[in-house]
Protein backbone atom coordinates (compact mmCIF):
# COMPACT_ATOMS: atom_id res chain seq x y z
CA UNK A 1 0.00 0.00 0.00
CA UNK A 2 2.73 2.17 0.37
CA UNK A 3 4.10 0.98 -2.80
CA UNK A 4 1.07 1.89 -4.54
CA UNK A 5 0.49 5.37 -6.01
CA UNK A 6 -3.31 4.68 -5.98
CA UNK A 7 -3.15 3.97 -2.66
CA UNK A 8 -1.64 6.21 -0.31
CA UNK A 9 -4.08 7.66 1.42
CA UNK A 10 -3.27 10.79 2.98
CA UNK A 11 0.79 10.62 2.45
CA UNK A 12 -0.11 10.92 -1.24
CA UNK A 13 -0.55 14.89 -1.24
CA UNK A 14 1.85 15.34 1.19
CA UNK A 15 4.47 13.16 -1.26
CA UNK A 16 3.62 15.25 -4.10
CA UNK A 17 3.35 18.48 -2.39
CA UNK A 18 7.39 17.98 -1.49
CA UNK A 19 8.25 16.78 -4.10
CA UNK A 20 6.76 19.89 -6.17
CA UNK A 21 8.93 22.28 -3.86
CA UNK A 22 11.74 20.52 -4.61
CA UNK A 23 11.19 20.65 -8.26
CA UNK A 24 10.49 24.24 -7.77
CA UNK A 25 14.00 24.51 -5.31
CA UNK A 26 16.19 22.87 -8.42
CA UNK A 27 14.38 24.54 -11.45
CA UNK A 28 13.95 28.20 -9.51
CA UNK A 29 17.71 29.16 -9.23
CA UNK A 30 18.11 28.21 -13.52
CA UNK A 31 14.88 30.14 -14.59
CA UNK A 32 16.21 33.49 -12.51
CA UNK A 33 19.36 33.08 -14.23
CA UNK A 34 17.95 33.50 -17.80
CA UNK A 35 15.78 36.02 -16.45
CA UNK A 36 18.08 38.31 -15.00
CA UNK A 37 20.17 37.91 -17.87
CA UNK A 38 17.58 40.04 -19.77
CA UNK A 39 17.50 42.24 -16.73
CA UNK A 40 18.28 46.08 -16.95
CA UNK A 41 19.45 45.69 -13.50
CA UNK A 42 23.29 45.97 -12.62
CA UNK A 43 22.84 44.64 -9.40
CA UNK A 44 20.12 42.00 -10.84
CA UNK A 45 17.29 42.85 -8.66
CA UNK A 46 14.17 40.95 -9.54
CA UNK A 47 11.83 41.89 -11.12
CA UNK A 48 14.33 43.58 -13.22
CA UNK A 49 13.28 47.07 -14.01
CA UNK A 50 13.32 47.13 -17.46
CA UNK A 51 14.71 44.57 -20.37
CA UNK A 52 17.54 44.42 -22.74
CA UNK A 53 20.19 42.31 -24.42
CA UNK A 54 22.74 44.71 -23.47
CA UNK A 55 24.55 42.07 -21.16
CA UNK A 56 25.04 39.52 -24.29
CA UNK A 57 26.23 42.81 -25.86
CA UNK A 58 28.90 43.48 -23.81
CA UNK A 59 29.34 39.78 -23.54
CA UNK A 60 30.09 39.31 -27.31
CA UNK A 61 31.95 42.66 -27.43
CA UNK A 62 35.14 41.25 -25.25
CA UNK A 63 36.23 38.92 -27.55
CA UNK A 64 38.18 37.26 -24.50
CA UNK A 65 34.65 35.55 -23.91
CA UNK A 66 34.66 34.53 -27.09
CA UNK A 67 38.18 33.21 -27.01
CA UNK A 68 37.88 31.63 -23.88
CA UNK A 69 35.39 29.41 -25.15
CA UNK A 70 36.72 28.72 -28.14
CA UNK A 71 40.23 27.32 -25.83
CA UNK A 72 36.96 25.14 -23.95
CA UNK A 73 35.99 23.45 -27.11
CA UNK A 74 39.16 22.71 -28.59
CA UNK A 75 40.42 21.48 -25.41
CA UNK A 76 36.76 19.16 -24.60
CA UNK A 77 36.98 17.68 -28.17
CA UNK A 78 40.52 16.92 -27.93
CA UNK A 79 40.03 15.29 -24.33
CA UNK A 80 36.72 13.71 -26.19
CA UNK A 81 38.80 11.74 -28.07
CA UNK A 82 41.49 10.81 -26.85
CA UNK A 83 39.20 9.41 -23.49
CA UNK A 84 37.10 7.57 -26.00
CA UNK A 85 39.98 5.71 -27.71
CA UNK A 86 41.79 4.86 -24.41
CA UNK A 87 38.57 3.97 -22.33
CA UNK A 88 37.97 1.26 -25.54
CA UNK A 89 40.90 -0.02 -25.10
CA UNK A 90 40.94 -0.12 -21.28
CA UNK A 91 37.77 -1.36 -21.21
CA UNK A 92 38.22 -4.08 -23.73
CA UNK A 93 41.41 -5.02 -21.72
CA UNK A 94 39.56 -5.31 -18.54
CA UNK A 95 36.97 -7.32 -20.22
CA UNK A 96 38.10 -9.78 -22.33
CA UNK A 97 41.55 -10.12 -20.31
CA UNK A 98 42.61 -12.81 -17.77
CA UNK A 99 45.39 -11.74 -16.42
CA UNK A 100 45.96 -10.77 -12.72
CA UNK A 101 45.09 -7.85 -11.34
CA UNK A 102 42.34 -7.33 -13.34
CA UNK A 103 39.92 -6.29 -10.94
CA UNK A 104 42.86 -4.30 -8.90
CA UNK A 105 43.47 -2.30 -12.15
CA UNK A 106 39.60 -1.40 -12.92
CA UNK A 107 39.63 0.71 -9.28
CA UNK A 108 42.66 2.24 -9.85
CA UNK A 109 40.95 3.73 -13.49
CA UNK A 110 38.37 5.12 -11.95
CA UNK A 111 39.89 6.18 -8.38
CA UNK A 112 40.53 9.65 -9.90
CA UNK A 113 36.61 10.41 -10.32
CA UNK A 114 36.04 9.36 -6.51
CA UNK A 115 39.30 11.31 -5.22
CA UNK A 116 39.02 14.74 -4.39
CA UNK A 117 39.72 17.02 -7.36
CA UNK A 118 41.87 19.67 -5.70
CA UNK A 119 44.13 17.07 -4.14
CA UNK A 120 44.71 15.93 -8.10
CA UNK A 121 44.75 19.39 -9.10
CA UNK A 122 47.59 20.27 -6.80
CA UNK A 123 49.42 17.33 -7.50
CA UNK A 124 49.45 17.87 -11.13
CA UNK A 125 50.51 21.71 -10.75
CA UNK A 126 53.42 20.61 -8.54
CA UNK A 127 54.49 17.76 -11.08
CA UNK A 128 54.01 20.22 -14.13
CA UNK A 129 55.73 23.17 -12.84
CA UNK A 130 59.01 21.16 -12.85
CA UNK A 131 57.88 19.45 -16.61
CA UNK A 132 57.14 22.73 -17.64
CA UNK A 133 53.49 21.87 -18.70
CA UNK A 134 52.02 24.38 -15.88
CA UNK A 135 49.56 26.96 -18.33
CA UNK A 136 49.72 24.67 -21.64
CA UNK A 137 47.11 23.18 -23.56
CA UNK A 138 49.31 19.62 -23.11
CA UNK A 139 49.01 20.43 -19.57
CA UNK A 140 44.95 20.78 -19.60
CA UNK A 141 44.29 18.01 -21.66
CA UNK A 142 46.50 15.91 -19.74
CA UNK A 143 44.11 16.77 -16.65
CA UNK A 144 41.10 16.97 -18.07
CA UNK A 145 41.70 13.17 -19.98
CA UNK A 146 42.09 11.68 -16.34
CA UNK A 147 38.53 12.74 -15.04
CA UNK A 148 37.12 11.88 -18.12
CA UNK A 149 38.86 8.33 -18.60
CA UNK A 150 36.85 6.49 -15.84
CA UNK A 151 32.98 7.76 -17.55
CA UNK A 152 34.67 6.51 -20.83
CA UNK A 153 35.87 3.07 -19.34
CA UNK A 154 32.71 2.94 -17.66
CA UNK A 155 30.54 3.89 -20.22
CA UNK A 156 32.28 1.37 -22.87
CA UNK A 157 32.82 -1.53 -20.36
CA UNK A 158 29.12 -1.65 -19.86
CA UNK A 159 28.40 -1.89 -23.31
CA UNK A 160 31.02 -4.74 -24.18
CA UNK A 161 29.53 -6.68 -21.04
CA UNK A 162 26.61 -6.99 -23.23
CA UNK A 163 28.20 -7.96 -26.44
CA UNK A 164 28.36 -11.11 -27.34
CA UNK A 165 32.27 -11.62 -28.23
CA UNK A 166 31.64 -14.94 -30.77
CA UNK A 167 30.33 -12.80 -33.09
CA UNK A 168 33.60 -10.81 -33.77
CA UNK A 169 35.05 -14.57 -33.62
CA UNK A 170 32.82 -15.63 -36.00
CA UNK A 171 33.44 -12.29 -38.44
CA UNK A 172 38.03 -12.99 -38.02
CA UNK A 173 36.73 -17.16 -38.94
CA UNK A 174 35.46 -15.65 -42.12
CA UNK A 175 39.15 -14.34 -42.86
CA UNK A 176 38.66 -10.69 -41.26
CA UNK A 177 42.45 -9.42 -38.99
CA UNK A 178 41.27 -8.78 -35.26
CA UNK A 179 41.26 -5.88 -35.46
CA UNK A 180 39.40 -5.53 -38.77
CA UNK A 181 36.75 -7.39 -37.13
CA UNK A 182 36.93 -5.47 -34.05
CA UNK A 183 36.59 -1.62 -35.60
CA UNK A 184 33.92 -3.26 -38.26
CA UNK A 185 31.67 -5.43 -36.19
CA UNK A 186 32.39 -4.78 -32.52
CA UNK A 187 32.87 -1.09 -32.56
CA UNK A 188 29.83 -0.86 -34.07
CA UNK A 189 27.72 -2.88 -31.66
CA UNK A 190 29.11 -0.73 -28.84
CA UNK A 191 27.87 2.76 -30.72
CA UNK A 192 25.92 3.53 -27.84
CA UNK A 193 28.70 2.87 -24.99
CA UNK A 194 30.69 5.19 -27.44
CA UNK A 195 28.34 7.76 -28.15
CA UNK A 196 27.52 7.78 -23.99
CA UNK A 197 31.10 7.85 -23.56
CA UNK A 198 31.99 10.53 -25.56
CA UNK A 199 29.32 12.88 -23.96
CA UNK A 200 30.24 12.11 -20.74
CA UNK A 201 33.86 13.15 -21.59
CA UNK A 202 33.26 16.29 -23.33
CA UNK A 203 30.75 17.55 -20.32
CA UNK A 204 33.80 16.54 -17.79
CA UNK A 205 36.32 18.32 -19.87
CA UNK A 206 33.93 21.40 -20.96
CA UNK A 207 32.53 22.16 -17.23
CA UNK A 208 35.29 21.33 -15.12
CA UNK A 209 36.85 24.11 -13.05
CA UNK A 210 39.24 23.40 -10.10
CA UNK A 211 41.71 21.49 -12.06
CA UNK A 212 41.20 24.83 -14.68
CA UNK A 213 41.60 27.02 -12.20
CA UNK A 214 45.24 25.40 -11.45
CA UNK A 215 46.17 24.66 -15.41
CA UNK A 216 45.06 28.07 -16.40
CA UNK A 217 47.46 31.12 -17.53
CA UNK A 218 46.53 34.66 -17.95
CA UNK A 219 46.67 33.48 -21.63
CA UNK A 220 45.06 30.00 -21.60
CA UNK A 221 41.62 30.22 -19.95
CA UNK A 222 38.79 27.98 -20.61
CA UNK A 223 35.47 29.43 -19.95
CA UNK A 224 34.66 28.38 -16.06
CA UNK A 225 38.43 29.96 -15.57
CA UNK A 226 37.18 32.80 -17.15
CA UNK A 227 33.32 32.77 -15.08
CA UNK A 228 35.63 31.98 -12.47
CA UNK A 229 37.67 35.01 -12.67
CA UNK A 230 34.94 36.99 -13.37
CA UNK A 231 32.51 36.38 -10.40
CA UNK A 232 35.68 36.38 -7.94
CA UNK A 233 35.66 40.77 -8.75
CA UNK A 234 31.47 40.93 -9.03
CA UNK A 235 28.27 39.17 -9.79
CA UNK A 236 27.75 41.42 -13.19
CA UNK A 237 24.61 39.97 -15.08
CA UNK A 238 26.97 39.35 -17.87
CA UNK A 239 27.85 36.08 -16.18
CA UNK A 240 23.78 35.51 -16.14
CA UNK A 241 24.00 36.07 -19.99
CA UNK A 242 26.86 33.58 -20.47
CA UNK A 243 25.38 31.18 -17.99
CA UNK A 244 21.93 31.52 -19.81
CA UNK A 245 24.05 30.40 -23.27
CA UNK A 246 25.59 27.37 -21.21
CA UNK A 247 22.01 26.04 -19.85
CA UNK A 248 20.57 26.73 -23.71
CA UNK A 249 23.39 24.36 -24.39
CA UNK A 250 22.37 21.73 -21.75
CA UNK A 251 18.98 21.66 -22.70
CA UNK A 252 20.10 21.25 -26.44
CA UNK A 253 22.69 17.75 -25.18
CA UNK A 254 20.06 16.93 -22.81
CA UNK A 255 17.01 16.64 -26.14
CA UNK A 256 19.81 15.12 -28.36
CA UNK A 257 20.75 12.26 -25.60
CA UNK A 258 16.90 11.53 -25.60
CA UNK A 259 16.37 11.43 -29.24
CA UNK A 260 19.26 9.37 -29.62
CA UNK A 261 17.68 6.94 -26.95
CA UNK A 262 14.08 7.04 -28.91
CA UNK A 263 15.97 5.90 -31.80
CA UNK A 264 17.48 3.50 -30.88
CA UNK A 265 14.65 2.27 -29.08
CA UNK A 266 12.74 2.45 -32.35
CA UNK B 1 36.56 -19.33 -24.52
CA UNK B 2 38.00 -20.66 -27.54
CA UNK B 3 36.27 -21.63 -30.17
CA UNK B 4 37.24 -24.88 -31.91
CA UNK B 5 39.03 -23.51 -35.08
CA UNK B 6 38.32 -24.84 -38.49
CA UNK B 7 41.43 -23.93 -39.51
CA UNK B 8 44.78 -23.53 -38.57
CA UNK B 9 44.97 -20.07 -38.58
CA UNK B 10 41.84 -19.22 -37.16
CA UNK B 11 42.52 -20.29 -33.86
CA UNK B 12 45.71 -18.39 -33.16
CA UNK B 13 43.95 -15.46 -34.10
CA UNK B 14 41.19 -15.74 -31.60
CA UNK B 15 42.61 -16.94 -28.97
CA UNK B 16 43.93 -13.40 -26.90
CA UNK B 17 46.93 -13.21 -24.45
CA UNK B 18 48.10 -10.26 -25.18
CA UNK B 19 44.52 -8.51 -23.61
CA UNK B 20 46.75 -6.86 -21.26
CA UNK B 21 48.51 -4.73 -24.10
CA UNK B 22 44.73 -3.06 -24.33
CA UNK B 23 44.86 -1.26 -21.07
CA UNK B 24 48.92 -0.25 -21.50
CA UNK B 25 47.93 3.41 -22.62
CA UNK B 26 45.45 3.95 -19.78
CA UNK B 27 47.73 2.89 -17.19
CA UNK B 28 50.98 4.77 -18.21
CA UNK B 29 48.49 7.73 -18.19
CA UNK B 30 47.43 7.55 -14.59
CA UNK B 31 50.84 5.77 -13.22
CA UNK B 32 52.58 8.95 -14.98
CA UNK B 33 49.71 11.70 -14.35
CA UNK B 34 48.20 10.23 -11.43
CA UNK B 35 49.93 8.07 -8.98
CA UNK B 36 53.41 9.20 -9.22
CA UNK B 37 52.34 13.55 -9.13
CA UNK B 38 50.15 12.10 -5.64
CA UNK B 39 53.10 10.39 -4.20
CA UNK B 40 55.19 13.16 -4.60
CA UNK B 41 52.98 16.02 -3.37
CA UNK B 42 53.13 13.54 -0.20
CA UNK B 43 56.54 13.17 -0.17
CA UNK B 44 56.80 16.64 -0.22
CA UNK B 45 54.32 17.20 3.17
CA UNK B 46 57.10 15.14 5.17
CA UNK B 47 60.48 16.88 3.34
CA UNK B 48 59.52 20.57 3.09
CA UNK B 49 60.72 22.69 4.68
CA UNK B 50 62.70 20.29 6.51
CA UNK B 51 62.33 16.30 6.73
CA UNK B 52 59.93 15.10 9.50
CA UNK B 53 56.39 15.50 10.73
CA UNK B 54 56.08 19.52 11.33
CA UNK B 55 53.93 20.06 9.32
CA UNK B 56 51.22 17.55 10.51
CA UNK B 57 51.51 18.40 13.83
CA UNK B 58 50.87 22.47 13.08
CA UNK B 59 47.88 21.12 11.21
CA UNK B 60 46.21 18.89 13.83
CA UNK B 61 47.52 20.96 16.39
CA UNK B 62 46.28 24.60 15.29
CA UNK B 63 42.88 25.88 16.59
CA UNK B 64 42.85 27.92 13.17
CA UNK B 65 43.10 24.60 11.12
CA UNK B 66 40.85 22.75 13.81
CA UNK B 67 37.99 25.06 12.68
CA UNK B 68 38.53 24.42 9.21
CA UNK B 69 37.89 20.89 9.60
CA UNK B 70 35.15 21.21 12.14
CA UNK B 71 33.82 23.45 9.11
CA UNK B 72 34.36 20.69 6.67
CA UNK B 73 32.57 18.26 8.89
CA UNK B 74 29.77 20.11 9.32
CA UNK B 75 28.78 21.79 6.88
CA UNK B 76 29.08 17.71 5.05
CA UNK B 77 27.23 16.06 7.62
CA UNK B 78 24.34 19.20 7.27
CA UNK B 79 23.84 18.67 3.84
CA UNK B 80 24.01 14.91 3.96
CA UNK B 81 20.98 15.11 6.54
CA UNK B 82 19.38 17.74 4.52
CA UNK B 83 19.83 15.97 1.02
CA UNK B 84 18.36 12.69 2.31
CA UNK B 85 15.80 14.17 4.31
CA UNK B 86 14.43 16.03 1.97
CA UNK B 87 15.46 13.53 -0.90
CA UNK B 88 14.37 10.05 0.14
CA UNK B 89 10.44 10.97 0.16
CA UNK B 90 11.07 12.38 -3.37
CA UNK B 91 12.86 9.62 -4.91
CA UNK B 92 9.59 6.92 -3.28
CA UNK B 93 6.93 9.19 -5.01
CA UNK B 94 9.34 8.96 -8.75
CA UNK B 95 9.13 5.16 -7.91
CA UNK B 96 5.59 4.56 -8.01
CA UNK B 97 4.19 7.74 -10.06
CA UNK B 98 2.74 7.53 -13.12
CA UNK B 99 5.43 7.11 -15.43
CA UNK B 100 4.17 10.80 -17.38
CA UNK B 101 4.45 12.65 -14.15
CA UNK B 102 8.02 11.14 -12.99
CA UNK B 103 9.57 11.77 -16.52
CA UNK B 104 8.74 15.56 -16.21
CA UNK B 105 10.54 15.42 -12.68
CA UNK B 106 13.35 13.32 -13.88
CA UNK B 107 14.04 16.11 -16.78
CA UNK B 108 13.75 18.77 -14.14
CA UNK B 109 16.75 16.77 -11.97
CA UNK B 110 18.73 15.69 -14.73
CA UNK B 111 18.83 19.82 -15.94
CA UNK B 112 19.77 20.97 -12.49
CA UNK B 113 22.81 18.29 -12.64
CA UNK B 114 23.73 18.59 -16.06
CA UNK B 115 23.54 22.44 -15.61
CA UNK B 116 27.02 24.06 -15.19
CA UNK B 117 28.46 24.33 -11.83
CA UNK B 118 29.62 27.61 -11.49
CA UNK B 119 26.35 28.70 -13.35
CA UNK B 120 24.45 27.21 -10.32
CA UNK B 121 26.31 28.44 -7.79
CA UNK B 122 26.19 32.27 -9.18
CA UNK B 123 22.50 32.00 -9.25
CA UNK B 124 22.53 30.96 -5.65
CA UNK B 125 25.05 33.71 -4.72
CA UNK B 126 22.60 35.70 -7.14
CA UNK B 127 19.04 34.76 -5.24
CA UNK B 128 21.10 34.53 -1.48
CA UNK B 129 22.89 38.15 -1.38
CA UNK B 130 21.57 40.93 0.80
CA UNK B 131 19.17 42.56 -1.38
CA UNK B 132 18.12 39.11 -3.29
CA UNK B 133 15.16 37.21 -3.75
CA UNK B 134 15.02 35.43 -1.08
CA UNK B 135 15.53 37.65 1.47
CA UNK B 136 12.67 40.25 -0.68
CA UNK B 137 10.36 37.13 -0.26
CA UNK B 138 10.98 36.56 3.44
CA UNK B 139 10.88 40.02 4.19
CA UNK B 140 7.50 40.63 1.99
CA UNK B 141 5.86 37.41 3.82
CA UNK B 142 6.31 39.11 7.06
CA UNK B 143 9.09 36.17 8.33
CA UNK B 144 11.83 38.46 9.04
CA UNK B 145 12.29 42.36 9.18
CA UNK B 146 15.69 42.98 8.07
CA UNK B 147 17.58 41.14 5.43
CA UNK B 148 19.34 38.28 6.94
CA UNK B 149 23.35 37.13 6.24
CA UNK B 150 22.81 34.18 3.71
CA UNK B 151 25.80 34.26 1.84
CA UNK B 152 29.63 34.54 2.73
CA UNK B 153 28.97 31.99 5.92
CA UNK B 154 28.43 28.21 5.71
CA UNK B 155 24.77 28.94 5.59
CA UNK B 156 25.08 29.88 2.28
CA UNK B 157 27.49 27.14 1.52
CA UNK B 158 24.94 24.38 3.18
CA UNK B 159 22.13 25.44 0.84
CA UNK B 160 24.43 25.85 -2.46
CA UNK B 161 25.61 22.37 -1.62
CA UNK B 162 22.64 20.81 -1.09
CA UNK B 163 21.08 21.65 -4.04
CA UNK B 164 23.89 19.96 -6.45
CA UNK B 165 23.95 16.91 -4.03
CA UNK B 166 20.23 16.54 -4.25
CA UNK B 167 20.32 14.46 -7.23
CA UNK B 168 22.94 11.91 -6.20
CA UNK B 169 20.44 11.22 -3.19
CA UNK B 170 17.77 11.14 -5.35
CA UNK B 171 18.52 8.83 -8.24
CA UNK B 172 20.42 5.97 -7.11
CA UNK B 173 17.69 5.74 -4.38
CA UNK B 174 14.95 5.56 -7.22
CA UNK B 175 16.13 2.12 -8.58
CA UNK B 176 16.40 1.12 -5.21
CA UNK B 177 12.86 1.64 -3.95
CA UNK B 178 11.63 0.65 -7.50
CA UNK B 179 13.30 -3.09 -6.77
CA UNK B 180 11.28 -3.59 -2.96
CA UNK B 181 8.37 -5.49 -3.66
CA UNK B 182 4.92 -3.88 -3.37
CA UNK B 183 3.36 -7.48 -2.05
CA UNK B 184 6.09 -7.14 1.07
CA UNK B 185 3.79 -4.22 2.06
CA UNK B 186 0.63 -5.66 1.42
CA UNK B 187 1.57 -8.86 3.52
CA UNK B 188 2.30 -6.53 6.10
CA UNK B 189 -0.88 -4.20 5.83
CA UNK B 190 -2.41 -7.83 5.91
CA UNK B 191 -0.87 -8.47 8.94
CA UNK B 192 -2.16 -5.97 11.07
CA UNK B 193 0.64 -3.54 10.70
CA UNK B 194 -0.80 0.17 10.61
CA UNK B 195 0.86 2.86 8.59
CA UNK B 196 3.50 3.79 10.60
CA UNK B 197 4.61 0.59 11.48
CA UNK B 198 4.57 -0.69 7.49
CA UNK B 199 6.78 2.71 6.97
CA UNK B 200 9.02 1.77 10.54
CA UNK B 201 9.60 -1.21 9.82
CA UNK B 202 9.01 -2.63 6.24
CA UNK B 203 9.71 0.12 3.68
CA UNK B 204 12.52 1.79 5.79
CA UNK B 205 14.60 -1.11 6.42
CA UNK B 206 14.54 -2.22 3.18
CA UNK B 207 15.69 1.32 1.63
CA UNK B 208 18.16 1.51 4.57
CA UNK B 209 21.63 -0.29 2.16
CA UNK B 210 20.65 2.68 -0.72
CA UNK B 211 20.05 5.72 2.16
CA UNK B 212 23.25 4.58 3.35
CA UNK B 213 24.91 4.18 0.51
CA UNK B 214 23.63 7.98 -0.96
CA UNK B 215 24.37 9.45 1.89
CA UNK B 216 27.81 8.31 2.29
CA UNK B 217 28.39 8.88 -0.78
CA UNK B 218 27.28 12.54 -0.47
CA UNK B 219 29.04 13.08 2.47
CA UNK B 220 32.09 11.85 0.92
CA UNK B 221 32.02 14.31 -2.20
CA UNK B 222 31.14 17.33 0.44
CA UNK B 223 34.08 16.75 2.26
CA UNK B 224 36.07 17.62 -0.58
CA UNK B 225 34.36 20.38 -2.49
CA UNK B 226 36.22 23.48 -3.72
CA UNK B 227 34.55 25.50 -5.73
CA UNK B 228 30.97 26.35 -4.00
CA UNK B 229 32.37 27.01 -0.49
CA UNK B 230 34.96 29.15 -2.34
CA UNK B 231 32.06 30.92 -3.71
CA UNK B 232 29.44 30.65 -1.05
CA UNK B 233 31.46 31.01 2.16
CA UNK B 234 33.42 33.56 3.51
CA UNK B 235 36.98 33.85 4.03
CA UNK B 236 36.90 33.25 7.94
CA UNK B 237 35.45 30.13 7.64
CA UNK B 238 37.25 28.18 5.01
CA UNK B 239 36.75 24.27 4.36
CA UNK B 240 39.35 21.47 4.07
CA UNK B 241 39.73 21.85 0.12
CA UNK B 242 40.29 25.48 -0.25
CA UNK B 243 42.81 25.09 2.88
CA UNK B 244 44.65 22.79 0.27
CA UNK B 245 44.46 25.53 -2.40
CA UNK B 246 45.29 28.37 -0.52
CA UNK B 247 48.39 26.89 1.33
CA UNK B 248 49.74 26.19 -2.96
CA UNK B 249 48.11 29.37 -4.27
CA UNK B 250 48.61 32.36 -2.20
CA UNK B 251 50.96 30.95 0.65
CA UNK B 252 53.15 28.92 -1.62
CA UNK B 253 53.91 26.41 1.13
CA UNK B 254 53.77 22.65 -0.62
CA UNK B 255 54.93 21.47 3.07
CA UNK B 256 51.31 21.92 4.52
CA UNK B 257 49.84 21.51 1.08
CA UNK B 258 50.56 18.64 0.87
CA UNK B 259 49.69 17.64 4.80
CA UNK B 260 46.55 19.09 4.07
CA UNK B 261 45.80 16.84 1.18
CA UNK B 262 47.09 13.81 2.50
CA UNK B 263 44.24 14.11 5.84
CA UNK B 264 41.41 14.96 3.05
CA UNK B 265 42.93 11.72 0.95
CA UNK B 266 43.01 9.81 3.73
CA UNK B 267 39.41 10.25 4.99
CA UNK B 268 38.35 10.02 1.31
CA UNK B 269 40.04 6.87 0.90
CA UNK B 270 38.78 4.95 4.29
CA UNK B 271 35.50 6.61 4.14
CA UNK B 272 34.70 5.25 0.27
CA UNK B 273 36.48 1.62 1.83
CA UNK B 274 33.99 1.41 4.25
CA UNK B 275 30.96 1.70 1.44
CA UNK B 276 32.64 -0.52 -0.59
CA UNK B 277 32.76 -3.29 1.87
CA UNK B 278 29.78 -2.67 3.66
CA UNK B 279 27.24 -0.57 1.38
CA UNK B 280 27.78 -1.96 -1.86
CA UNK B 281 23.98 -1.38 -3.42
CA UNK B 282 24.77 -4.07 -6.12
CA UNK B 283 25.62 -6.12 -3.72
CA UNK B 284 22.48 -5.87 -1.45
CA UNK B 285 20.20 -5.75 -4.26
Amino acid sequence: MLLDFDKLGGLKPFLIGLTALVCLFLILPIVFIAALSFGSSQWLIFPPPSWTFKWYQMLFADPRWLWSALTSLKIAAIVTVLSVILGFLAALGLNRGSFVGREALRALFLTPMILPVVVLAVALYALFLQLGLAGTTVGFIIAHLLIALPFSIISIGNALEGFDKSIEDAAILCGASPWEARIRVTVPAVSHGIFAAAIFSFLASWDEVVLAIFMASPTLQTLPVKIWATLRQDLTPVIAAASTILIAFTILLMVLAALFRKGRKA
Amino acid sequence: MVLSATTDGGERKIRRNGSFGYVVPALLLIAFFFIIPVLMLLMRSVLEPTPGLQNYRELLGSTTYLRVFLNTFTVAGLVTVVAVVIGFPVAWLLAIMPDKWSRLVMAIIVLSMWTNLLARTYAWMVLLQRTGVVNKMLINLGIIDKPLALVNNLVGVTIGMTYIMLPFVILPLIGILKSIDPAILRAAALCGANKRQCFTRVLLPLSLPGIASGALMVFVMSLGYYVTPALLGGTSNMMLAELVAQFVQSLVNWGMGGAAALVLLLVTMVLYAIQLKFLNPNRAR
